[in-house]
Formats: structure tokens, sequence, C-alpha cells
């Protein structure tokens, strides 16, 4: 269905005239039979987003660059054509961020693609029917498309890149901004398009554990140019973004690997290995106490009256899926955010009686949207202002950025950073005030496995300073490598206060990978596994 | 009588007819009001008001009174005037009133089809921008604020970024479902779209031009300014050729629609009727 | 060949809205049901004549990337309007248009400046006679401000830019104030528009009718408004619109 033949391609150099000289795709040998689901996978930056556009001619067109070799889309050679021409045979679903839709009713925005292809109203007519049904969609075609759930409308973004009757679907990380439900769904959806309508699914993605076990076949694109091709067990000889399912079959020396749950499960009661406790880290100081908080929005209770202690020395987890109050919770403590009733203390008062200044003295936050913060041109600006805010000397923000993200060009526009490293420039500017508590909003979006290590390290640096970190998260994974212990809020109550193996343990509702596979009591994360 | 057609009130008019009516009321008073304060003294007629007269100079140009005394006739005609108007913008308001932006993008005729869809975006990202720049206010503080121009900044960057990124991406969703198809469009047949536009804009300025400088006939201009308007309509025509899509969601005119249509253009007519007469 | 006819073409209706705006100066018929029927005939030419230029300007071939950056513009243009709107006289709806037809060329600005308006008009509710005359408006003070010149020196950019925003200002005031005078004056105050008196006298009326109503306090306010945008943000929001410009690959092909 798909081939390409020494495709390269390169972007071109910021001053936009020439190409640069790392191709972003070196000589490219590729074949991938119709109704096959890939998984394409790379760590974060290495351009999986890049490979997947060249397939449906938005690279170059879109995202400027040459391209060279031969693209073999059903046969055509459609190597620098423009999108429109591959529209018919290839569909594209990017994370779709809210408010990005061409329409505002759902029918209209599916049809979009057909109507611009001028295909005829039966035809159309017909498509529409049989997509909505396929894909649930059929009691929601005359609703406005901002009133559906993210899982909804995922669902009609796919619908509507394959209304024109493209054989391929392309999707750039699709449930990045999904919770779990959500992202369950999506992956269903194409799970069945792949087996059942036989359209070719390319998937890029980030959180590979659900996805591995379903997939025909994997890409891996390295980052250096070369992209390889082969069975899923195969691809993960890189550790920097294998995920724990397939970590745990190389320190076990499985061969071949396990992708699914089920095989795993068979081979690890074949062989048991054993594994000591997760130990957590004792409470140090009381950081911080509430007391009755409540966060309303007119008549709706986002958080309900909440007491709680988080204490120093420890890295507390707050989980829940989203809308059930994590973000206001997180807000109503720093202070800025709206308290309906309630108090919160710290060593040096309630931060929402403090003055912006001296409140980020006493708690800092990094918000879900890191980037809201960066507001200069280069990276050096904006390490030099953090410096002039938090009267401190010179170049001291610039040192912790270092030590976080590593050496960067300074000139760099803060924009064209990766998410990781935006998220690290962030962490630098906020934790250069030294305060005691420290919250993170949904850190993790957007990282590969090793990202996440390298956060999971830094923050374990910072609790071992005394800190206290809050950090919330629907990541399962991420939770199980870094907290001491663990909340579970539900419709704005917290209904678990616990250590983590009580939350993410075998048999629980948010289960981690490693405890699904294992079924072991205590057993929850690849650390534990003693060899 | 226009007065009458005016304040009729007929069937369920929404609640921006009423600010239509009170626009309309506001510019008659208006209209009477200036009559009434820059009078042009005339003391031939019957007076309405007898008012003491207040003389300005402003340094410049002829000097003027305010007040003084006001004729009936002078008041009449303000009223009529004035009610004219008002019928105008009345049946504006109710074309408004009917109006769902998204169904007029719709209905814009496939030569303005790109910058309908331009305003289409417009309209659905205002939304998200709005709510972008809660955050972002709420983000700030978690920085501390910075001093003078860079407050201001710091808001509208992130803001604007953000915007940018979404927009970029719903373009490459439309670019990749086929938006951006040339039809098959010769040189030539751009070439004679672009006479047209030509044409139709001279027309029309001469039109105009005779209109205002010469004092000839009515119908001579009359006639241009009509060939212009069948030119402009050729224009429109041949600028859709290029279309290559099928408009799949039809609108439906309803009866409310109909009902408001057919009162606009009475009171149109009866304005119009009124200017002739 | 075609650009060419195409520049001609927006000169002509550049001259045509101008006569539309200004007609009270020159009419010369003395009676009174022509001068109305000419008010009516407008209402509709102006419409009709913004169309065709947006038309024009519509025929070469717009990239969706050019669509999405008019979207962006126009949707913050409209959230700006609509946040300012409880302040008495703050016109913010120029300073966008004028950085973004700046950056993206005199036929970006064009589409940019009518369709802010008629966006933020949609959205407020406020649709009536006089928005084809507003919408052209801004389509020309877009319009102007894609002839910027680009210079290197930061201070003399500013001072352009400032210069033309007041410049701009002042005149769509004018064109504006010119527009309703004949409605709300009417013929027969002292300071309406007299049918073929001459050009001078009508001038003065105008302008005497123009201080007196307070336009020029409006235009003042918006003069400021915008210079005082343009020197807080204007560099920024250049630097911002630019590097969108790069990374999408689109220039001033408008």
């Amino acid at each position: 269905m798909i081939e390409t033949r020494n495709l390269c391609f390169s972007y071109l150099n910021s001053d936009g005239k020439q190409k640069s000289e790392n191709p972003q795709l070196n000589r490219v040998n590729l074949k991938i039979s119709a109704g096959e689901f890939v998984l394409v996978c790379g760590p974060t930056g290495s351009g999986k987003s890049t490979f997947l556009k060249t397939l449906n001619g938005l690279a170059p067109s879109f995202t400027g660059g040459v391209i060279t070799g031969e693209l073999l889309i059903d046969g055509r050679n459609l190597i620098g054509s423009e999108p429109y021409e591959f529209s018919h045979l290839v569909g594209y679903v990017n994370q779709q961020p809210e408010g990005a839709f061409v329409a505002d009713i759902v029918l209209d925005e599916i049809v979009y693609g057909a109507e611009q292809l001028a295909v005829n109203k039966e035809k159309i007519a017909k498509d529409v029917d049989r997509l909505s049904k396929l894909m649930g969609l059929d009691m929601l075609l005359d609703k406005p498309v901002a009133t559906l759930s993210g899982g909804q409308q995922q669902r009609v973004a796919i619908a509507a890149a394959l209304i024109a009757g493209a054989k391929v679907l392309l999707l750039d990380e699709p449930t990045s901004a999904l919770d779990l439900q959500g992202a369950s769904e999506v992956l269903n959806l194409l799970r069945q398009l792949s087996q059942e309508e036989g359209v070719t699914v390319l998937l890029a993605e980030h959180r590979i554990s659900r996805v591995i076990g379903v997939v025909d076949s994997v890409i891996v694109v390295h980052g250096d140019g070369s992209v390889t091709q082969g069975k899923p067990a195969e691809q993960f000889n890189d550790s920097r973004f294998a995920p724990p399912i397939i970590e745990l079959g190389q320190k076990l020396g499985w061969k071949p690997l396990a992708i699914t749950n089920q095989e795993a499960n068979s081979l690890w009661r074949q062989a048991p290995a054993k594994y000591s406790e997760k130990l957590v880290n004792p409470p140090g100081e009381l950081a911080l106490k509430t007391s009755a908080l409540e966060v309303r929005f007119g008549s709706v209770i986002a958080v309900q009256p909440t007491e709680l202690n988080l204490y120093g020395n420890q890295i507390t987890a707050l989980m829940g899926e989203n809308g059930s109050g994590k973000t206001s919770l997180c807000w109503a403590i720093q202070g800025s955010g709206p308290r309906y009733v309630g108090t919160v203390n710290t060593l040096s008062g309630d931060p929402k009686e403090l003055s912006v200044q001296d409140r980020i003295g006493v708690v800092t936050m990094v918000p879900q949207r890191a980037s809201d913060l960066l507001f200069l041109h280069s990276l050096a600006d904006e390490l030099q202002e953090s410096d002039i805010f938090a009267k401190v000397p010179s170049g001291t923000t610039a040192t912790l950025f270092q030590k976080l993200a590593g050496r960067i060009d300074t000139s760099t526009h803060p924009r064209d950073l990766s998410a990781g490293q935006q998220l690290a420039l962030v962490l630098s500017l906020q934790l250069v005030k030294n305060a005691p508590v420290l919250i993170l909003d949904e850190p993790t979006r957007g990282l590969d496995y090793s990202a996440k290590r390298a956060l999971a390290a830094q923050l374990n640096a910072l609790r071992s300073s005394d800190r206290c970190v809050l950090l919330a998260t629907h990541d399962i994974e991420f939770v199980a490598m870094v907290a001491d212990r663990v909340l579970v809020l539900k419709e704005g109550q917290i209904v678990a206060d616990t250590i983590p193996v009580n939350v993410l343990g075998a048999g629980c509702e948010l289960a981690s990978q490693i405890s699904e596979i294992t079924n072991e009591p205590g057993l929850f994360t690849i650390e534990q596994v003693t060899n | 009588m226009l007065v009458v057609w005016v304040c009729r009130e007929d069937a369920p008019w929404s609640k921006s007819i009423k600010f239509y009516l009170l626009l309309g009321s506001i510019v008659v008073t208006l209209r009477v009001i200036f009559r009434i304060v820059f009078n042009l003294a005339d003391s031939k007629t019957d007076a309405f008001l007898n008012l003491p007269s207040i003389s300005i100079n402003l340094g410049f140009g002829n000097s003027f009174h305010l007040l003084g005394t006001v004729s009936n006739l002078s008041i009449q005609a303000a009223l009529v005037d004035g009610c004219r108007l008002a019928a105008i913008i009345l049946s504006i308001g109710m074309a408004n009133s009917l109006a769902n932006p998204r169904k007029l993008l719709r209905a814009t005729p496939g030569a303005l089809y790109e910058i309908a869809t331009a305003i289409s975006i417009a309209i659905n990202l205002a939304p998200q921008i709005i709510s972008s720049l809660k955050q972002v206010r709420r983000a700030r503080g978690l920085r501390g604020h910075s001093k003078g121009t860079k407050s201001l900044t710091g808001i509208v960057i992130p803001v604007l970024e953000d915007a940018i990124e979404q927009s970029m991406q719903l373009a490459a969703s439309m670019s990749a479902r086929g938006f951006g198809r040339k039809g098959k469009r010769t040189r030539f047949q751009m070439l004679v779209a672009r006479l047209s536009t030509f044409l139709t804009l001279t027309l029309l300025t001469v039109g105009i031009a005779l209109l205002l400088f010469s004092p000839t006939d009515q119908f001579i201009y009359l006639a241009v300014i009509l060939s212009g308007l069948v030119f402009a309509g050729i224009t429109l025509k041949v600028s859709s050729t290029k279309s290559t899509r099928t408009n799949f969601i039809v609108q439906r005119w309803q009866l409310a629609d109909a009902v408001v249509i057919v009162t606009g253009g009475l009171i149109l007519f009866s304005a119009f009727t009124g200017v002739l007469a | 060949m075609n650009l060419l006819i195409a520049r001609i073409s927006v000169s002509i209706a550049g001259l045509a809205s101008l006569l539309i705006f200004t007609w009270p100066l020159f009419i010369t018929v003395e009676e009174q049901n022509e001068a109305l029927l000419a008010q009516t005939v407008f209402i509709i030419l102006m419409p009709l004549v913004l169309i065709l230029v947006l038309i024009e300007f519509a025929t070469g071939d717009i990239s969706s990337k050019h669509l999405a950056l008019l979207g962006v513009l126009i949707a913050l243009n409209s959230v700006i309007r609509l946040l300012g709107a409880g302040t008495a006289g703050i016109e913010t709806a120029f300073f966008l248009i004028i950085l973004g037809a700046f950056v993206f060329g005199s036929g970006f600005g064009f589409i940019l400046g009518a369709s802010s308006i008629l966006v933020s008009a949609l959205i407020t509710g406020g649709i009536g006679p006089w928005l084809p005359f507003q919408m052209m408006g801004a389509a020309l003070v877009g319009l102007g401000a894609g002839l910027i010149p680009q210079t290197k020196t930061a201070w003399l950019q500013k001072l352009l830019l400032i210069t033309y925003a007041i410049f701009s200002s002042f005149t769509y005031g004018a064109l504006m104030t010119m527009w309703n005078w004949p409605y709300l004056a009417g013929t027969g105050t002292q300071l309406s528009y007299v049918a073929g008196d001459n050009i001078t006298a009508n001038l003065s009326r105008f302008i005497q009718y123009e201080v007196v109503t307070g336009g020029l306090v409006w235009d003042l306010g918006r003069a400021i408004t915008t210079s005082v945008l343009l020197l807080l943000t204007g560099s920024a929001l250049i630097a911002t619109l630019k590097r969108a410009a790069t990374r999408a690959g689109v220039g001033r092909e408008l």
C-alpha cells in the first residue's frame, strides 16, 4: 500500500534559505501493506511527526524543507505533490486542539473533506451514514462539536479524515490530550478500522504501553535520520522509549519479548522473578495544610471541602480523570485560584493573602501549558528575565537550566524547544525562587519515557532537599516511578490517600502495566524486580 | 405614514429588533434636535418654537447661530427624514435578527469562499482565544509580574503564539482534506475575470461621478450604474467557476424568514416611494 | 499583465469608495430627492465595490496557511474589541490591522480590515447600514499599512508605524463622520451640507460639524490608543508574526 524508496527529507535552516546539514529522514526504505496497523515511535523530537507528514504531502508543503526519493501510495508516485492530491488516499488526524475545527456542527465537519473533493451528494450521504454508524456518531450528527467529549471529538476527526474514501489513516499523537477512557475509545476504533475495514493505520504515539500489543508492526524513527521497521518485539533495543512491558522482558531475558499483557503474564508465571518492596520516603516537616478548602464555579462544586496535609521530603501524586478537579485544587492551594471557602496554611501564611511576589516564594507551580509563561524571543532573554524577577545573581537560572536540560544554544526561540526542554525551562524559572512547595500540573504530556525518567530524577533531587512536591497527573506509569503518596480525586472529593501500591498495584482500578502483567501483590514498578 | 409603518408591532420580533427600533428612534430624535439647535432661521413660515439665538464663531468658515426661531416645516422635514432613515436601519436590523452568521457564510458566492473560510475559522477561534487569555493571565501570576510593557507582551505573545499554533494545525487538517484544489481555470479565464472586475468598477465609478458632478438627466447615470451592476453579476459568476466543491448542506428557508423578508421589503419599498414621490 | 489590471482595478475601486464617502462635498444637483436617491444608492454600491475588491484579492491563490493566519488575526481583533467595548472611545481594532498588513502585505491588510470589522459586528450584534462603510474604511487602512516601508532601524520603524496610525485614525474618522453627516444632520440646518454649494463652503461646514459633535475627540482617542498599543507591543508582535510567516513558509504574496 505504501512504499518509500530512498526517501530523504531535510528542513531548511533558520534563515529559511538553505537545506539543513542534518536530514531529518535519510534514505528511508519501507513497505507497508494494506490493512496493517503500524505504530510509529521514537524519542521526542526525532521526527515521528515529520515522517507522518511526508506521507500525506504536508511535508514539505506545510513544513518547509526539501524532499527527494520515491513515495508510492497505492501504486502512484506522489513525491512532491500538494496535500490535496493525497487527500482522497490518505487521511490525517493530529492532536486536534479544541477549537481547531472548520465547522461548528458535527455533520458539517465530517463532510468537509468530501465537499472539498467535489464528491457527489448521494455518495456523501451514504458515506456519512456508514462512517457515523461505524464510529458511534450517528446520534451526534447535529450537535455542535464543542459540546462533545475529547474522545468523541477525535472520533469525529477520524470520520472527517476518512470521508473521502481514504484507505490510509495517519494519526499524530491523537490521544495525548485525552484521558484513559477517551484514549481507549480511539484505540479500539483504530483496531476495528484496521481489522474490519482494511484501513492502513499509522499511529505515532508516546503512550506505547497500551498500543504495542495491538499493532501489527512498529516503525522506529531514530532521530539520526534512520528509520527501521519490524515486528513489535524486535524494535526496542534502544531503551530510551521502551514501555514497561518491554523493559521487563529485557530485564528478565525473555526471548522473544512479550508484547501483550497476556503473553507477558504467562511468561512471568512460568518463571516469576524475585522482587523487593517499594520503599517510600517518610513524610518530613508539615509544609502545607488546607482547611475546608472548597472551589465552586457557579453552582458546580469543583472541589469538595478538603482537609489535606502535605509534607516535605515526599512526592505526592494527585490522580483523577479529566474534570475531577485536580487543576482547580492545585490553583486553589497556590492561592491565585478561586476559593469558595477555606484556608491554606504554610509556614509563611496563607498564599492567597500574600502579594504575588511573596506568593511565588512560598508555593511555585508549573501550569498545564508550560509555554504560557514564556514570552520572550530567545532562551537567553528568558533566563535573564528570570534572574531579574527572582532577584538572584545573574546566571543562576541558566546554571539550573543546564543541569536539567543540558547545553542548548541560548539563541533558540523558546517555542522551538521540544516539550521536554520547555518543561525544563519553566521548571528552572520556577525553582530559582526556592519555594518549599512545588506543584506540577500534568507535566508529562508530550514526553517520551527517557524524558520522563529525567523528570523523575529531578523531582527526586528536589524532594531530597526537603521540598514538598505535589504532582497532578493521570499518567499512571509516571506516578509509579516517582510517588511516595497517592491521592485519588473523584468528582472533587479525595477518595483515597495512601501509599502508591494500594492504588497502582495488582487488581486496582489504576493498576500499572507491571501490576497487570505480574499480578503479584506489592509489585508495580520495574525497579522492584531483582535479577 | 412612514411613522406608522415603523411603529407597527407585528409578529414575534426578537430582542435585537428592539435594539434597532431604539436606534431608529434615536436617529429621529437626533435629527430633530439637530434641526432645533443648528436651525436655519427662516422667518417666513410659521414658528414652532421661539428660542433665543446664540452666535458662535469658530474662527474659520462662517459663523453660525445656535437655536433661534424654529419653523414648523423644519421640524416636519426632520421627522420625515429621520423616519426614512429609521426605516432603512430597521429593515437591515430585521435581516440581522434572522441571520445566523454561519448560514450566511455558507451562502456566500464561490468567489468569496476563501474569505468566508477565514471568517469561519475566526469565529471558531475566538472563544478559544478568550479562554487562552484567562489561562495565560493566571499563569503570569506564577512567574511574578514584570514591569511596564513586558506585562502586556507577557500576555499577548503567549496567546498569539498559541492561537497561531492552533490555526496552523487547523490549516494542516484542512489541507489534508483537500482544501486548495484549484479548478481547471486557465490563464485566459483568470484574465477574463480580472477584466470583468475592472470593467464593473470603471462603470460604477463613472456612474457615481456622473451622479455627483454633472447635473444631467437621471437616466444617464442610472443606466450606467445599472450596466455596472450587470457586469458585477457577470464578474461574480465568472469568479465562481473556479469552485470545485460540492455544497452538501443546503439552507432551507423557513416560514419565519419569509415573513420577515417580506415585511422588511415592504418597509424599504415605502421608504423609497417616499423618496421618489 | 494580470497584475497590472488588478492594480488598476484596485485603484479605481479606491477612487470609487472615496467618492462614495465624500459625496456631500461634491454633489451638485439641487433637488432634495436626487440627493436622497444618491444616499440610498450608495448604501448598495459600497458593499458592491467592497465585494469586488475582495474578489480581486481572492482571485490569487490563497493558501490555507494564509487563511489560518487571517483567521487568527481576525479572531484576536474581535476578542480585543469585545473586551475593550466597555471603555468608551477606545478603538483598538486598528493596531492589529496595521501590524498584520505591515507583515503580510496590502492585500492581506485589506481583507483583514474588512473581515475584522465584519466579525466584530457579527459577534457584538452591531450590524447596520454603516457596516459596509466601516468595513471599507478599515480595509483601506489595511491597504495603506501594507505600503509602509520596512526599515532596519527600530526607532524609525516605530516612527513610521505611529505616523501611519495617527494619519489613518484621523482619516478614518473623517470619512466615517462624512458618511453620517447627511444622515444625522440632514439638510436645512446650519451645519448640513448644501447640495450644489462649492467645496470649501461645504468643507468648512463639515469641520464645524466635526468639532461640535466631538468627532475629533474620538479620532484623537483612536489615534492615541493605536499609537500606544503599537509602541508597547509592536515589535514583539511583528517578530512573532514574522516568525510564524517563516515557519509556515508564507510571504507577502497577496
